[in-house]
């Protein structure tokens, strides 16, 4: 550790490129430890690339990623899991000839994680009971939100302390967005871990955040506590 | 037609079958993985088989001992291979490509080495019992039943290995979503590597099975590979429950059609029937099925 109580995330002028096309330009943001922020922006932006960024998924080009103090803008993506850093997709990438439990059990597949995962089973069985129901199911034949659930599911049983969600919400019905809301706002009230959560929906997210980023071009472009910030003044940044 | 001829020939069946699934698996492993087509894959059975014979006759170890080493030896070839060529060509563009036509060419390479050490002599592997068993009409050689139990046991434990090992999990998620596999942690070149020394020496196996059953030339791969090739494909791609089955429907298919129309006849009833059941079913019989 390098500071006595480091932030969780520390971004710091990372650019980002698929190619030739330069998706982020000099990003920046930081999350508290136990922080839940939420990074708005249009659609094409560069939030996902962010999120991939700091995974180790699509690595930064240039600029600093600190996780606890730690640089891992360089890091393999297996070691930055192992650190305590989970990425849930918005692709969701479940193993899906495999069953919901055999997908839960792979979430743990990090050193670290390995000899937790009885405990940390029963938590994700108690956020969501219809994983529990659907334990020995194969992934393909799920529900969109079944799967939404059992990718955050998946992230949960790393033993992170820092979640990266990418657009939970995205495609699901009114009654399973606030199922995976609620679940988020569990995991925040009870667990001792920090959430980066990319949303296009505004309403709930802004319930349940600290502090809200938006970022736009490639560029973060605004930073507020969520109670300072309205549907409206988000919706009109975009433009 | 009697019933003496079909039982003896569906017990010759089941016995092809079997060597011919252990083959199969070698080929799956690297495919469902990797998704490459082993193009090399003939020449590593061969090798398995050389290195046995190499093992029993030069260096006098009994047979058990000398497959043993070859199996140990076979592991570290692929896990070499893998690390000094193929790790390299993942990181290119197209590194499909790249990898599928560097195997071709080692497959050659090594068809030619193996031809220059060993000679073009045809070389057998010794028998694992001797004997036979007589169950009324039907009468059978003991190798011939270890061999079926041999294959049956393997594909239990390869079985138990990817069901309910981490590393046997690991493999088939990387089979199933590399990115996901990314996502919890799972290094995609390790696994890569793993996967490919562990398919050299299922494949190198399956060549010391085979050698104890027909004979081996360093060319004989071909054979074997192409074999592989349409029992894979038939199994649909890339799923070893497939594989396993399409393995003994062509072991069967093939001693009936030798039975009645003679073992000229082996290779145009396998293509028939291949291309008969990717036309009615072109995703193979597991088709879409992974690891
Ligand atoms: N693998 C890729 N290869 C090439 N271009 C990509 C790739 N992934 C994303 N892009 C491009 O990068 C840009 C940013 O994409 P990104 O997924 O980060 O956007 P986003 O802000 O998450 O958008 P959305 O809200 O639609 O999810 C887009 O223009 C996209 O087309
Ligand atoms: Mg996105």
């Amino acid at each position: 550790m390098t500071r006595f109580n480091p932030p969780a995330l520390e971004i710091q002028d990372v650019d980002s490129f698929y190619g030739e096309l330069q998706v982020l330009r000099k990003a920046s943001l930081r999350l508290q430890q136990r922080e839940v922020v939420v990074l708005f922006g249009p659609n094409g932006h560069g939030k996902s690339t962010l999120l991939k960024a700091i995974a180790g998924i699509h690595p930064a080009a240039a600029g600093s990623i600190r996780y606890l103090g730690e640089e891992i803008s360089r890091t393999p993506s297996a070691q930055i899991v192992e650190m305590g850093v989970a990425y849930i997709p918005e692709a969701r990438n479940l193993f899906t000839d495999m069953t919901v439990g055999e997908n839960l059990r792979l979430g743990a597949y990090n050193r670290r994680a390995r000899s937790q995962v009885a405990q940390n089973l029963a938590y994700v069985f108690d956020l969501f009971p219809r994983l529990a129901e659907r334990r020995d199911q194969i992934a393909a034949t799920l529900s969109g939100g079944e799967s939404r659930m059992l990718a955050v599911g998946r992230g949960l049983m790393s033993g992170a302390a820092l979640l990266l969600i990418d657009e939970p919400s995205i495609g699901l019905s009114p009654i399973m967005k606030r199922a995976v809301f609620g679940a988020i706002a569990k995991i925040k009230s009870a667990r001792d871990i920090a959430v980066l959560m990319v949303e296009q929906e505004v309403e709930h997210p802004l319930r349940l955040a600290d502090r809200v980023y938006l970022l736009k071009k490639g560029r973060v472009i605004l930073e507020k506590p969520a109670a300072e910030i309205n549907k409206a003044e988000i919706e009109q940044a975009y433009f | 037609m009697n019933i003496k001829e079909i039982i003896n020939t569906l017990v010759s069946g089941l016995i092809s079958g079997s060597l011919y699934a252990i083959m199969a698996l070698g080929l799956t492993i690297i495919y469902g993985v990797i998704h490459v087509f082993n193009f090399g894959h003939g020449i590593v059975a061969v090798l398995g088989g050389y290195f046995t014979w190499l093992f029993l006759t030069k260096l006098g170890l009994g047979l058990i001992p000398s497959i043993l080493l070859a199996l140990v030896f076979m592991f570290f070839f692929g896990l070499l291979l893998f690390k000094a060529t193929i790790n390299p060509l993942l990181k290119t563009p197209n590194w499909e490509f790249s990898t599928i036509i560097f195997l071709l060419g080692m497959g050659i390479l090594l068809e030619n080495l193996a031809l220059q050490a060993f000679g073009p002599r045809v070389k057998h592997i010794p028998a694992f019992f001797e004997g036979s068993l007589k169950i009324g009409f039907v009468r059978v050689n003991w190798h011939e039943i270890s061999l079926i139990g041999i294959v049956l046991v393997f594909i239990l434990i390869l079985n138990f290995f990817l069901k309910k090992t981490w590393f046997g999990q690991a493999m088939r998620a990387v089979a199933q979503d590399m990115d996901g596999a990314r996502i919890v942690g799972i290094s995609i070149t390790r696994i890569f590597g793993y996967a490919f020394a562990m398919a050299t020496m299922v494949t190198g196996f399956s060549g010391i099975l085979l050698g104890t059953k027909y004979y081996m030339t360093p060319h004989i791969g071909w054979d074997w590979m192409v074999k592989g090739f349409v029992i894979v494909v038939l199994g649909g791609l890339g799923s070893a429950t497939g594989a396993v089955y399409a393995a003994f429907i062509m072991g069967i298919a093939e001693a009936l059609a030798t039975l009645y129309l003679g073992s000229l006849w082996v290779w145009p009833i396998w293509f028939l029937i291949f291309v008969t059941i990717l036309l009615l079913r072109p995703q193979g019989l597991a088709g879409g099925r992974t690891l």
